[in-house]
């Protein structure tokens, strides 16, 4: 009996000794199966480390990472945050590069932090000085257009004639209008599509950052800068230099102005979100789409890569990073698993491929550079304009608040509820003011 | 002893459950009460202190908490009697039709898919371009609807989506009601000569009134809740036109605010508001009863 229970204890404790390690990792949508994929290439190589990927939808993942960071409840062992999120979950991240420091020798052969674009590295994986996220998903908003469309002959001899112009592809909003007027049916009867261009100002997040597409424009023009000083990215473009609103100026108005014209040549802007523009544009209504990289993919398998063109955005673009962290509360054993984790899946190798094979945009310089990338996907070339130019959202923990607000008030100045006047803006000014406590 | 052993066995049964209770119902109902009165938010990162009332007079300066309590009421004053006409007429109607079996399935399919469910199948049916709503309309010479990014329509799309999947849910408890009411009863008023219009008023209105009266307890209660419908289509918008309360207390609590000291206060004045109106409810009938209007 004796030698059956020692044989069951040290079957017991061989079989505790040998069992993996397993992580959690949450994420968003967008980065789950490039995730997913790396995971189960790290598994291969890691045998004693179980990586799970959790995918959670934006509206969902965010309040989870908030309630569970708070509460120190260690669920997870690791996830994905979005960079205008970083100031409300920095709290609850562990310290990579004191980690670094204390286990060089966990880091995968020739990780190179130096290799990621700087202005990313600062944005999504800095906070208070300290490195909290490694970059892992480098999104940003492209300008795509019916590529068919704007090269036929006929349609450039039509809108030269209507204009007086060449048809030229836009670098400022104001060239956008009268494309997008000659694009749509109800002004040109012979426009091959419907509309010009679809747009998306539904009451969610998205109008937050589909405002910075204009906002930037002006906003950081010469005499905008003038007027305001420059972004910093704890506080982005909604904020003047020394951190006051921004957007209760001339140039916050001239944005929604023309956010409002263009609403008259797009299906349902005020009713369309991320999906329904996609699709606007998937099922040839519309000419025009601003989007985030991602849908790239979707229009070249349903469109033809022929007809995509696929250009920076006119005015400015808008950071949508997505970095990957460590849950500070979990313990050290599984901080060690996450970290191998994490920084495999933001090695050359892995920012590389998941671009190539999930459309994931690198977030990492050799990339950019990589003949084999540039050749295989047109969107490199804009992605490096943009990286440069774009525009970044508030970073700072009062984050969601200030958006939910300002979303309210630019909806309903949209819809005409709320009058468009600096009035109104200076109201919403407040507002922000009394979050902010200032 | 064995007695005593034999006493405590049942309140030992019981013990799971009441445990369960206390921690899933008393517990976070206390915690709730207990937030109300304190400046709790996440998103600061400090410790929580007492404010007094402050979390609830900042509910009468907070506009857009107004304006939820608005649509709201809208939400229930429309979509909640219309399903009562609707539902109970259903009933009525489709008593001794052909098919009435199958109609009577058919008929409760809404009410068996989740809301979340529906929210996003009526999205889709919204769709601007795409939607089968707009094209069916531009079959009369309707030019397309902006349903989710009107404010006018915005509020007719939700109050459509409520009506559709809750209408169900009152014709069934009317319908099981009327299988219940005894066949006797009414042909003992036919042969008074009482015709079809005599015999609803008088017999089975009256007698389904408490079911009636149920029905409707339920759906006002639920109807505050509406949380669901609107996180998967409009997302409150445009502005704050179709902003339910129990919508606005998540995104106060949860989803964009993380103040739960507030999120708290607007709980507790959403459970007073819910007990009033059952309360009004229940003595509005008591009230007929005592002065002979009741029917019985």
């Amino acid at each position: 009996m004796k030698k059956f229970l020692a044989i069951m204890l040290i079957v017991i404790f061989s079989v505790f000794a040998m069992a993996a390690t397993k992580i959690s990792v949450l994420v968003s949508p967008d980065n789950a199966d490039a995730l997913q994929w790396l995971a189960q290439e790290f598994m291969k190589k890691n045998p004693d480390i179980k990586v799970e990927i959790v995918p959670l939808s934006w509206e969902v993942l965010y309040p989870k990472l908030l309630q569970d960071l708070r509460s120190k409840a260690g669920t997870f062992e690791a996830f994905t945050y979005d960079v205008m999120t970083t100031g409300a979950v920095s709290f609850g991240l562990v310290d990579l590069g004191e980690f670094m420091k204390e286990h060089p020798e966990l880091l995968p052969e020739g990780y190179d932090l130096n290799d990621f674009i700087p202005a990313v590295l600062e944005e999504a994986g800095k906070w208070g000085g300290k490195l909290i996220g490694l970059p892992f998903y480098n999104n940003t908003m492209l300008f795509y257009y019916r590529k068919d469309l704007f090269e036929d002959p006929k349609i450039k001899k039509a809108f030269k004639e209507k204009y007086g112009k060449e048809l030229t592809l836009p670098t400022t909003w104001e060239e956008v209008v009268d494309i997008a007027e000659f694009f749509t049916k109800k002004y040109n009867p012979k426009s091959p599509t419907e509309y010009g261009i679809a747009l998306m100002f539904p009451r969610t997040h998205t109008l937050f950052y589909m405002y910075l597409l204009f906002f930037g424009e002006y906003r950081n023009a010469p005499l905008g800068i003038l007027r305001h000083g420059k972004a910093d990215l704890e506080y982005g473009e909604y904020f003047t230099e020394d951190h006051k609103p921004a957007f209760n100026s001339e140039e916050g108005l001239k944005a929604l102005e023309m956010m409002k014209k263009l609403m008259a040549y797009s299906p349902d802007p005020l009713g369309s979100d991320y999906g329904e523009t996609i699709e606007y544009f998937n099922q040839g209504l519309v000419a025009m789409v601003p989007q985030w990289t991602g849908p790239y993919l979707m229009f070249k398998t349903t469109l033809g890569a022929d007809k995509v063109g696929i250009i920076p955005m006119p005015g400015r673009s808008v950071s949508g990073q997505w970095a990957l962290g460590i849950n500070k509360f979990i313990p050290e054993e599984k901080k060690i698993a996450a970290f191998k984790f994490i920084t495999f899946a933001t090695t050359k190798w892995a920012d590389k491929n998941k671009f190539l094979k999930f459309a994931v945009a690198p977030a990492r310089m050799s990339t950019l550079k990589d003949p084999g990338v540039r050749a295989a996907d047109p969107r490199v070339p804009a992605l490096e304009v943009t990286y440069v130019t774009q525009t970044h959202r508030p970073r700072i923990p009062e984050e969601p608040k200030l958006e939910d607000i300002t979303v309210e008030y630019f909806s309903k100045i949209l819809s005409g509820e709320l009058p468009l006047s600096i009035d109104t803006l200076n109201e919403l000014a407040n507002k922000w003011k009394e979050i902010l406590g200032k | 002893m064995e007695r005593k052993g034999k006493r405590l066995v049942p309140w030992l049964m019981v013990l799971p459950v009441i445990a369960l209770f206390l921690a899933m119902t008393i517990y976070p109902f206390g915690f709730m009460i207990w937030a109300s009165f304190r400046d709790y938010d996440l998103s600061k990162g400090e410790e929580t202190h007492f404010i007094g009332l402050s979390n609830y007079f900042q509910i009468f300066k907070d506009t857009t908490a107004i304006e939820s309590m608005k649509f709201t009421a809208k939400l229930l004053a429309i979509a909640v009697s219309s399903e009562l006409i609707l539902g109970t007429l259903i009933a009525f109607l489709i008593r001794g039709v052909r098919g009435e079996k199958v109609i009577r399935s058919a008929l409760i399919i809404p009410m068996m898919v989740p809301p979340a469910v529906s929210g996003v199948a009526w999205k889709m049916l919204y769709n601007f371009a795409f939607g089968p709503v707009n094209w069916f309309l531009s079959l009369f010479g309707v030019s397309r609807i902006s349903w989710l990014g009107n404010s006018f329509y915005a509020q007719l799309g939700i109050i459509i989506i409520d009506i559709w999947q809750w209408t169900p849910f009152i014709f069934l408890m009317i319908y099981a009601g009327l299988q219940s009411i005894p066949q006797d009863l009414i042909d003992a008023a036919r042969v008074d000569g009482a015709d079809w219009g005599k015999v609803f008023l008088h017999i089975e209105l009256p007698l389904l009134r408490p079911l009636i009266l149920v029905a409707l307890v339920l759906r006002i209660i639920d109807c505050l809740k509406t949380f669901d419908i609107v996180f998967m289509t409009t997302w409150g918008g445009p502005g704050s036109a179709t902003h339910t309360y129990s919508f606005y207390v998540y995104k106060v609590g949860v989803s964009f605010g993380w103040n739960i000291g507030y999120a708290s206060a607007l709980s507790v004045i959403l459970l007073i508001v819910s007990i009033i109106l059952v309360n009004i409810v229940f003595r509005i009938v008591r009230m007929r009863e005592q002065l002979g209007f009741g029917g019985e």
